[in-house]
């Protein structure tokens, strides 16, 4: 069970689908540890299907039940499931389709995972002791601990953890488990300060 | 106690029945109110019955469609959905289970994976969203089951109680795939309160819920 989760807010978003991609692969790793968000995140959609049941109806096209009676007798198309590519992640993470791991700096890996939509996803190992890089938030930031933990200044996050700051770190997240701390991270956008700072400046 | 019972209501009258504190409305007079849409979705699965499809279709397929339209779609692209939406239905009606969802939650959840699968295109869309049917859990409890079908007229109540400004926020978080930042822009009001008006809206709606999932 997890002592850090993601807000009220971020939970609606994901159950309304409306939170983008890399985010919402960041929130549903989170929900297979902690079955109390699976709950919220179902009344979420519950609240869903209450404003779908109250929206004014808009016409559809003159034949629409009929063509989609038509296509009732079609059988059905076989769902390919998406293959198994990371053993070893979470799902649904298992199922993602990543980059390479980068050195980023000492002690510091990115792995890219390959995401639409606004946000920008991927895997962050820290060694031991090290600190995550610093860096100030625009928009939304996500981070679910996998392996390992990791301090700030509102306590410490474990495996299933998440980390929704809500202003800049002042304070740096450090690594405090003795083994390599690896969170999935997705954030809509970021200014690194320091060394990351300067190479996201340049490839900006 | 008999003086506290009501008289027997007299035959023929159309006196509505006083609903007194928390009395529990039947199935069997819900049903008067609205038709039984889980009845319908299992009619389909259980017959592949046409005309319960077809009232299921009358009452869903037009509000798909508007929700499709509210989230930035195209005619042609919510028409699309929308018809894709009730194919699913009834493709997976048989999946339905009344006790975890209510019909138009159901309806939603369809509704929403596949506009996810068509504004991403992405080749494993599945992944996305976590099947709750597929995560372990605690069996729900009996008292639980009992009140899913109240859910909607209770999230109903609760959205009631938000304020305007709210339930502006809410909307456009619901049917939009925006950020904060850009409700800020659509609405003209300063990002912390755009915030402060989601947290306090989903704060009171899911304390307003918090037992029913």
């Amino acid at each position: 069970m997890s002592d850090h989760h993601p807000s009220d807010t971020t939970l609606a978003l994901y159950a309304a689908g409306t939170l983008p991609e890399g985010l919402a692969m960041v929130v549903a790793t989170h929900l297979t540890f902690c079955p109390d968000c699976r709950r919220i995140s179902r009344t979420f959609e519950a609240t869903g299907g209450a404003i779908l049941s109250d929206l004014a109806p808009v016409a559809m096209a003159g034949d629409a039940l009929t063509r989609v009676l038509a296509r009732t007798a079609e059988p059905a198309p076989a769902q390919a499931s998406p293959a198994l590519r990371n053993v070893g992640l979470p799902a649904p993470l298992d199922r993602c389709d990543f980059g390479r791991w980068w050195p980023v700096a000492p002690g510091l890996r990115w792995r890219p995972m390959r995401v639409s939509g606004r946000a920008w996803a991927g895997l962050l190992a820290v060694a031991p002791g090290r600190s995550m890089p610093r860096h100030g938030h625009d928009g939304l930031e996500l981070a679910c601990v996998l392996r390992g933990s990791f301090v700030d200044a509102h306590g410490r996050y474990a495996a299933g953890d998440i980390s929704e700051p809500e202003h800049d770190h002042d304070i740096p997240p450090r690594v405090d488990s003795n083994g390599t701390c690896v969170c999935v991270i997705a954030t809509e956008g970021v200014r690194m300060r320091g060394v990351l700072g300067s190479l996201q400046r340049m490839f900006a | 106690m008999a003086i506290l019972a009501e008289p027997p209501p007299r035959r023929g009258t159309a006196r509505p029945r006083r609903v007194l504190g928390f009395r529990r409305v039947s199935q069997a007079e819900r049903t008067v109110v609205e038709p039984d849409h889980a009845a319908l979705i299992r009619a389909i699965a259980d017959r592949a019955d046409h005309e319960a499809f077809a009232t299921l279709f009358g009452q869903f397929a037009p509000r798909v469609k508007a929700w499709m339209l509210r989230s930035g779609a195209t005619d042609g692209t919510a028409e699309e959905l929308a018809q894709e939406t009730m194919l699913t239905v009834w493709r997976k009606a048989a999946l339905y289970d009344r006790d975890k969802a209510a019909p138009a939650t159901w309806i939603f959840t369809i509704a929403r994976n596949l506009r996810i699968d068509a504004v991403r295109r992405e080749r494993h869309p599945d992944s996305l969203l976590v099947d709750p049917a597929d995560a372990p859990e605690a069996p729900p409890q009996a008292d639980q089951l009992l009140h899913k079908s109240d859910t909607e007229t209770r999230i109903k109540r609760a959205l009631s109680t938000l304020s305007a400004d709210q339930v502006e926020v809410v909307q456009l978080a619901f049917f939009q795939d925006k950020p904060h930042s850009e409700i800020e822009r659509t609405l003209k009001i300063p990002l912390g309160t755009v915030k402060s008006r989601l947290r306090l809206a989903m704060a009171r709606l899911r304390s307003a819920l918090e037992d029913l999932a």
